[in-house]
């Protein structure tokens, strides 16, 4: 940690890319540290990036730990600063500091299968797990990638997704159907139920909407995942990062230090104030 | 260290501390805090109606600067606060506990160097409560006491014509010994007084939260209870409760800008409040705490549960500022003992 908590170091934007149009947009940032090196990261954490002048936001770090020079990170245009984002262009600077929270036990799941669940944005939490995981190929036994948008154009890393075929098992799902679609059609949780992935020595790894991991994790139950093999990540609105400013707690635990990763275990036993 | 000081003696001591600027309890337009002393000394208040607790954390402060020509990176200049060393007269024991629960929060995880720089030089100058302060004083039912030396680092008690002067860390030492010639050694009448004194202050009847040890498991078993939106009902959000607290450390940053181009401005850090509905509200729109109940059942929780988890000891420390000034009487002292009651 550096002396000053609060102040970023600044980054460079070296490459942008529009991973969905519409109303709902997500662009996909990657970022270079404009003076030295950039911190280390783990898979799940997250960063505080800033625009000078508009302010701060806490994104999930969307890039595998094993990508030093860069870091990426999928942002929805929702808000003031996430707006912001979105009209930045290449060689823009940003500032950002972190990296927060805890992180997926990657290490511990090794011989084990890994089913990583996602909807929508969702995806890009897990991301640095996936991808770790497939660099890390021999470490894990069949990794299953589910992954659904609301149409073919709200499917993210659509190019990324496709080149891991092979490595992975690739699940892709749309809620409505276009022309040229081939893969599943309807909600997550449904295609999940339809594949029916087998619990033995298997972990699974979900992110998404509220209302899709609800219906995931009921799914995950009736096929035999224990509430500990269940992981999945949580928000709340953030400022500080450093278990200070007061307002992302789900009671005692400030989800900036303590989360945002939780197996479903520690999360049942948590009020649902998230 | 114990000494006595005459009465009329305390503004010798306090011009003897020509290295430490002075605060003290002052009143203007009726409200009483801890501001720049100006004058005499006045310590015959009953507590003041805000804490100290902005002097180590103001309600706004500029951690950096930030400067954007187009084309070029930004430029950050971060605004350290001045080492001031402020010596601060006055202080009950129940804003001194306060102090050290704000400690624990600034240096847990990480150290916040604003709230540190600022903490480290500032020396408390208690004064033992004789009797309550006010009606809705409960330090004693919170793990507290009117004669508490916790977060001070000079405790002081009334005599009637002295006070007996007690050094609690080796800075409240070096405050005294500044004017050691004012300061004469207690007599054994002055010390069986001190006794008596502060025997009577914990006597004093308070108001009382009902088996604090017994509340964080009672408020966990009472999260879903109706009672959070009844006793909330009559909350105007006004965030009073909190800006009062003594503990109370829930903030905000944002971005204040004075220019466009070239993009100038400061990064703010403000007070900010559990009670105000945007305080968790998701730029989704979607609020883990929509409603007042909600709101309550946090400030309360916090103070009674959650706190006790992470840190073992409540959070609250029994000033009763958020029961006095609170519009529309809501009343921590009531609200635990209602839920925990209903916790069976």
């Amino acid at each position: 940690m550096p002396d000053n908590i609060y102040l970023p170091e600044l980054a460079r934007v070296v490459h942008i890319k529009e991973e969905v149009a519409g109303e709902r947009s997500i662009k996909t940032f990657r970022i270079e540290p404009v003076n030295g090196e950039a911190f280390a990261h783990e898979c799940g954490q997250c960063a505080m990036l800033s625009i000078f002048g508009r302010g701060e936001m806490m994104i999930s770090i969307a890039s595998s730990p094993l990508i030093k020079e860069y870091k990426q990170f999928s942002i929805m245009r929702v808000g003031r600063v996430s707006a912001a984002f979105h009209e930045l262009q290449v060689g823009d600077v940003i500032g950002i500091r972190g990296p927060y929270g805890n992180s997926f036990p990657v290490d511990d799941w090794r011989g084990k299968n890994l089913f990583f669940i996602g909807g929508g944005c969702g995806l890009a939490p897990i991301w640095p797990v996936i991808t770790t995981a497939v660099a890390q190929r021999d470490y894990f036994k069949k990794i299953t990638v589910f992954y659904g948008g609301r149409s073919p154009r709200d499917i993210m890393y659509r190019a990324e997704l496709e080149k891991l075929r092979g490595d992975v098992d690739l699940q892709l799902s749309v809620d409505k159907t276009e022309d040229g679609w081939n893969g599943y059609c309807g909600f997550v949780p449904a295609n999940v139920m339809d594949k029916a992935p087998s619990a033995d020595n298997a972990i699974a790894i979900t992110c998404g909407p509220p209302i899709m991991i609800k219906f995931v994790i009921q799914n995950l139950h009736q096929l035999g995942f224990a509430d500990e093999h269940i992981f999945t990540t949580i928000e709340n609105k953030m400022k500080c990062g450093l278990g200070k400013c007061g307002r992302c707690n789900v009671g005692k635990d400030y989800v900036c230090t303590k989360g945002p990763v939780y197996s479903w275990a520690q999360l049942k036993g948590l009020p649902e104030e998230y | 260290m114990e000494k006595i000081l005459g009465k009329k003696q305390i503004d010798d001591w306090i011009a003897a501390l020509s290295e430490w600027e002075i605060l003290a309890p002052s009143v203007e337009d009726g409200i009483w805090a801890y501001r720049a002393l100006s004058g005499a000394v006045r310590l015959d208040h009953s507590n003041t109606t805000q804490p100290p607790k902005g002097l180590s954390f103001p309600q706004r402060e500029v951690f950096f600067s930030f400067e954007q020509i187009k084309g070029e990176p930004p430029r950050l200049t971060q605004k350290m606060p001045t080492a001031t060393r402020r010596a601060v007269f006055g202080v009950r024991p129940c804003d001194g506990a306060g102090a050290v629960r704000m400690d624990m929060v600034f240096s847990d995880h990480v150290a916040d160097p604003y709230y540190q720089t600022r903490r480290k030089n500032l020396a408390y100058v208690g004064l033992a409560c004789n009797k309550p302060q006010g009606s809705n004083c409960f330090c004693l039912s919170v793990g507290g006491s009117p004669v508490a030396t916790e977060g001070m680092d000079v405790l002081m008690t009334d005599l009637g014509d002295r006070y007996y002067v007690s050094a609690v860390t080796e800075t409240g030492k070096a405050l005294m010994a500044a004017a050691a010639k004012l300061f004469a050694a207690p007599t054994s009448v002055d010390k069986k007084l001190v006794e008596r004194t502060h025997a009577d202050a914990v006597a004093q009847p308070q108001r009382a939260v009902k088996n604090v040890d017994a509340v964080p498991a009672k408020l966990k078993a009472s999260f879903k209870s109706p009672l959070w939106e009844e006793l909330a009902r009559a909350c105007i959000g006004c965030g009073v409760c909190t800006f009062l607290c003594p503990t109370c450390h829930c903030f905000d940053i944002n971005d204040e800008s004075t220019g466009a181009s070239p993009v100038k401005g400061n990064r703010v850090r403000t007070w900010d409040n559990c009670q105000f509905p945007d305080f968790t509200m998701h730029t989704s729109g979607h609020n883990p705490r929509e409603s007042l109940g909600s709101r309550l059942r946090q400030r309360v929780s916090h103070k009674f549960q959650y706190f006790q988890e992470n840190f073992g000891m409540p959070q609250c420390t029994g000033c009763g500022r958020c029961i006095s000034e609170c519009s529309v009487g809501i009343d921590i002292i009531t609200t635990v003992n209602k839920v925990t009651e209903h916790a069976g």
